[in-house]
């Protein structure tokens, strides 16, 4: 009998030996959504993003039209930040949802509201019951939940450079305001597993060792990532960590990250981090500049080239351009699904 | 230069350097009353932030320190300039910055700035998610030499192709050059879209506009 993409995925996660590496695309920054499936679908942005009945279509429509093993939910990284009082412009036919405003201008400043409240409110109940249909309803597919990251979190509540500059100047209300948001992060991983998400994938953009550094990376970023990851385990699901950009400074560093997975960007040779880390995990990193202007032929090649690598899950590098053309996609996918 | 002055002159540089915002104030203020010349005052200042992109470069300060050398240097930097020679227009060239249309992270344009500041140019910052037609507009309108476009997002990468073709419609004398840079940008996607310059950092940014801007 042959292996379902759910157990392929948790299989890896899990150190179980499989029959190849999964290839998925995560959700949140790192959906598949491209304006072929879109136009093919009939379902259209901004409206979805609220409406649980088109969130699953969707999300039905991507795993069908890219060939990717898993549901990636949502399709923004704005929900966590909404509910916190982030202002969010929900963005247009192509455009995703973004902040447009942090809504506070220091660490000192932060409102902080019940968790408990905050993950019954805004687009988490249709998130929730949009999980809660695929999963019962297609059981041999994984649904890989994103959530922004507790670093990035923070900066989508406080004015990103004060909050840089705060972690040198005020160190004890930056862990307050970090320690808040993974706290709700928390609440919310719990939410996301009561209503069948297979896979928690985190987000955190925002700490990049190229922002941060080793120092602050392990001072902040670190235990915070840990904290929301042992929430998940605690529900009893595996965790990708995503971390955009160069990683030189912060690399020694993931193996104390507690999380089954680390997903990374197209900078990093994901050769020489295994080769460097070899009880990694490794998650990535097909180039989006490549999927979206290369040849499917190079597209393939590159795939080709990280499934021999050893790498344990296949993924595009990073958040995909929405004119991304699916074939590309698609290339991507067959490379590791039907090689030959 | 009395050896004095030298040593207050490296003091501050050292304390823009070392983030220390407070002794920049105090040094400076030294400087005023020692009569040390205004853009000698300034020359230490921005030297000390040009170290700190130094290490920058090498992976030893990364966003947050150079976001609070820069504090500590424009306070100083705040405090000598009431005593600049307001005849004398020290700008080497001017610049419209912004992060492009869709796109709202602006740390890494900020830090473009500020060095680009430090350097010497006029900047007019148009902020984030600018639509193309702003860029080329105000460019135009202030008569300036640069247009920096950012982006962070693989999404909104062709809208900065789009501020090179309004350009192009516009500006036909080829006067305005444009600079971009930004995670998922890269030199082939610069040539790609016609653009004149590519950087792939704060510090490379502010050396490819001094190189551009004595051309």
């Amino acid at each position: 009998m042959s292996i379902t993409e759910k157990n392929r995925l948790l299989d890896t996660l899990n150190n179980i030996q499989t029959d190849r590496p999964a290839v998925i695309s995560p959700g949140g920054m790192m959906d598949a959504v491209v304006t072929d499936t879109l136009v093919k679908s009939g379902i259209e942005f901004p409206k979805v993003h609220a409406d649980p009945a088109l969130i699953e279509d969707l999300a039905l429509a991507v795993h069908h039209s890219t060939g990717f093993e898993n549901f990636g939910l949502p399709f923004c990284m704005t929900i966590e930040a909404e509910v916190l009082g982030s202002e969010i412009n929900y963005g247009n036919s192509i455009c995703v949802p973004k902040i447009t405003m942090e809504p506070f201008k220091s660490v000192e400043e932060v409102n902080f509201l019940s968790v408990k409240n905050a993950v019954l409110e805004g687009r988490v109940p249709a998130l929730a019951s949009a999980i809660k249909s695929l999963a019962k309803n297609n059981r041999d597919i994984p649904v890989v939940a994103t959530i922004t990251g507790p670093i990035s979190l923070a900066m989508s509540l406080v004015d990103p450079q004060s909050f840089l500059k705060e972690l040198y100047r005020k160190p004890k209300a930056a862990h307050s305001v970090l320690d808040y948001a993974s706290e709700f992060l928390e609440a919310y991983v719990h939410v996301l597993a009561e209503n069948g998400a297979t896979v928690i994938a985190i987000a955190d953009p925002s700490a990049t060792g190229e922002i941060l550094g080793a120092r602050l990376f392990r001072e902040y970023a670190l235990p915070q990532l840990n904290r929301v990851t042992e929430a998940a385990r605690r529900a009893g699901l595996p965790v990708i960590i995503h971390i955009c950009g160069n990683v030189n400074a912060i690399k020694p560093i993931f193996p104390e990250l507690k999380a089954e997975a680390i997903s990374l960007d197209s900078v990093v040779s994901l050769r020489q981090l295994k080769q460097e880390y070899p009880a990694l995990k490794l998650m990535g990193n097909v180039s989006t500049y490549l999927l979206e202007f290369g040849q499917a032929s190079k597209v393939s090649t590159a795939t080709r080239n990280l499934v021999e690598e050893k790498i344990e899950i296949i993924s595009p590098a990073c958040g995909l351009s929405i004119s991304t053309p699916l074939t590309n996609i698609q290339a991507l996918t067959t490379a590791v699904k039907n090689p030959n | 230069m009395i050896a004095e002055n030298k040593a207050l002159l490296q003091g501050i540089s050292d304390a823009v350097l070392g983030m220390e915002e407070d002794k920049v104030v105090t040094l400076v203020e030294q400087a005023i009353k020692a009569k040390i010349e205004p853009l000698v005052t300034i020359e230490s200042l921005t030297d000390g932030i040009e170290r700190a992109g130094k290490l920058f470069v090498e992976e030893e300060y990364f966003v947050p320190e150079l976001l609070l050398c820069s504090d500590a240097m424009y306070a100083g930097l705040e405090l000598v300039r009431p005593y600049l020679d307001r005849s004398v227009d020290n700008s080497i060239g001017k610049v419209v910055i912004g992060v492009i249309e869709g796109d709202t992270h602006d740390i890494g344009k900020n830090l473009v700035k500020i060095l680009l500041d430090t350097a010497g140019f006029e900047i007019i910052d148009l902020g984030r998610d600018v639509p193309p037609k702003n860029f080329v507009d105000t460019a135009i309108e202030n008569k300036a030499q640069f247009i920096a476009l950012s982006t962070l997002m693989t999404t909104t990468m062709g809208s900065m192709e789009e501020v090179v073709k309004l350009l192009k419609d516009h500006d036909s004398n080829r006067q305005i050059k444009v600079i971009i840079g930004g995670g998922p940008i890269s030199q082939g996607f610069a040539d790609r879209i016609g653009a004149q310059g590519y950087a792939a950092n704060a510090v490379e940014a502010a050396r490819l506009f001094k190189r551009l801007s004595n051309n």
